[in-house]
């Protein structure tokens, strides 16, 4: 199991960002420093492609789960997070273009139709959010 | 409770086989979540569903989506078997369903070794209140229901302007009655929803902002020059704004209000044997339902009421 030296992780392959993240323990092929730790078969990746060890900030998914609860009216107590779909929860298109559009507003970001169609989670919403905000800076 | 006090031991087999809709027809049937309560009932119609689909209705959040996502299939699987194809009756726990490379959700015809694509089309359309699914033949449909009272969170201009094409903007810009701008605003919503569902080919297909929808005022097209200027419904054209030269003509649109309280709004491919340019109606039949209950036909009753579109009601 990659576990690598213990829980955190610093990405800092990744260009462009200005703290390093923290990661929480899974297994994973890290590419650092040129080393890969191989846990399957496949050979080292770059590091921006493990979406698994690189979830969007608690912050994120938090802010999207508020924006989408007040959208979809969702009663008091009712459980959103990351893995919600916005199907499950009841939100129909219109529902997911308003989503979408208050996610814009809040985040000062403009989201393409083809991005827009593929987001189907909560974590989807806040990953495509965090990569967007990262292109502005 | 139902006030029926008629037996459930239902024969899945709908009595009365119905005719394939023709050319230019849609036939549009729908459920009432509300009218819905016998727990009996439901459980007979998640029995239909397969276990994909079963899967699906139990992953959504809390008793009425699930019971609508339940309404919605079964909607769905007993409208299509109702009708006779090729003199065959079909239960509706037999139907299967796919995607197309799209994703537009297509009934899977198993005629010589299933290559063919099916002569019947569908497609649905969810409000909380009202779901339906519009059946044509040889045509690609496109069908959108919402509330009329749906209030938009954002602001409706800024979401116009987001959203749709600058003559929409415009149109909506125009409106000083609030109230009537947000009305505008979603029949608006609910014929472009028709259109891209129509097309098939997703929403980033068919961008909003590409395409603009417009409702012209009272003129109807006839076979004769001299009855170009003879007042009837608005008629709902649709141009694209990217591609001028796209063919957009061979689509058509009816608008109406159902049941006093939805917008309902109907895209389908024009009959390709009829002239190309020359308006033919569309023959519309709308059935509330209650499958293996009751159904009612409401159409040409006070429960669908044109608004725009060519539509001939039976």
């Amino acid at each position: 199991m990659a576990a690598s030296t213990n829980s955190l992780i610093s990405m800092q392959s990744r260009p462009g960002m200005a703290a390093s993240r923290i990661c929480s323990l899974k297994p994973v092929s890290v590419s650092n420093q040129g080393r890969s730790f191989l846990s399957f078969g496949f050979r080292s990746m770059p590091a921006r492609s493990l979406r698994v060890s690189c979830a969007a900030k608690p912050e994120t998914v938090e802010k999207v789960c508020e924006i989408v609860k007040k959208q979809l009216a969702l009663a008091e107590g009712t459980p959103v997070n990351g893995e919600s779909k916005f199907t499950t929860l009841g939100a129909d298109s219109l529902d997911t273009v308003e989503i979408v559009m208050g996610l814009e507003e809040a985040f000062g970001i403009s989201v393409e139709e083809e991005s827009a169609q593929s987001i189907a989670t909560v974590q989807d919403a806040a990953d495509l959010i965090e990569k967007l905000v990262e292109k502005k800076d | 409770m139902l006030s029926f006090q008629r037996s459930f031991s239902v024969c899945p087999f709908p009595i009365l086989p119905l005719q394939l809709p023709s050319p230019m027809e849609t036939h549009l049937w729908f459920v009432v979540p509300d009218e819905f309560k016998s727990v009996s009932l439901l459980n007979q119609y998640m029995e239909l569903l397969s276990p994909c689909e079963k899967e699906n209705v139990l992953s959504m959040r809390g008793e009425q989506l699930q019971k609508q996502a339940l309404l919605a299939r079964t909607l769905v699987r007993t409208t299509i078997a109702r009708y006779q194809i090729n003199n065959r009756v079909v239960d509706p726990r037999s139907l299967k369903f796919k995607r197309n490379v799209h994703g537009k959700p297509e009934l899977e015809w198993e005629s010589d070794g299933g290559q063919c694509p099916s002569p019947l089309h569908f497609n649905i359309s969810h409000t909380s209140s009202l779901i339906a699914c519009g059946v044509t033949v040889n045509s690609s449909i496109g069908i959108d229901i919402e509330e009329k009272q749906r209030k938009i969170k954002n602001n409706i201009l800024a979401f116009a302007r987001r959203y749709f094409s600058l003559h929409e903007v415009e149109h909506l810009s125009a409106i000083s009655d609030s109230e009537v701008q947000r009305q505008e605003f979603v029949k608006l919503w609910t014929l472009k929803e028709a259109y891209v569902k129509a097309l098939g080919r997703g929403f980033s297909a068919a961008p909003f902002k590409t395409f603009t929808i417009c409702i012209k005022n009272g003129f109807r097209r006839g076979f004769d020059h001299a009855d170009d200027l003879e007042s009837g419904a608005p008629e709902v054209v649709v141009e694209s704004s990217d591609h001028p030269e796209r063919l957009t003509n061979n689509w058509q649109f009816g608008l109406f209000e159902l049941v006093s309280s939805h917008y309902a709004a109907v895209c389908m491919e024009k009959d390709k044997t009829s002239d190309a340019g020359m308006s033919v109606p569309i023959r519309l039949t709308v059935r509330k339902t209650i499958p293996f209950v009751e159904d009612e036909c409401i159409s040409g009753t006070d429960a669908v009421v044109p608004i725009a579109g060519l539509i001939e009601q039976f």
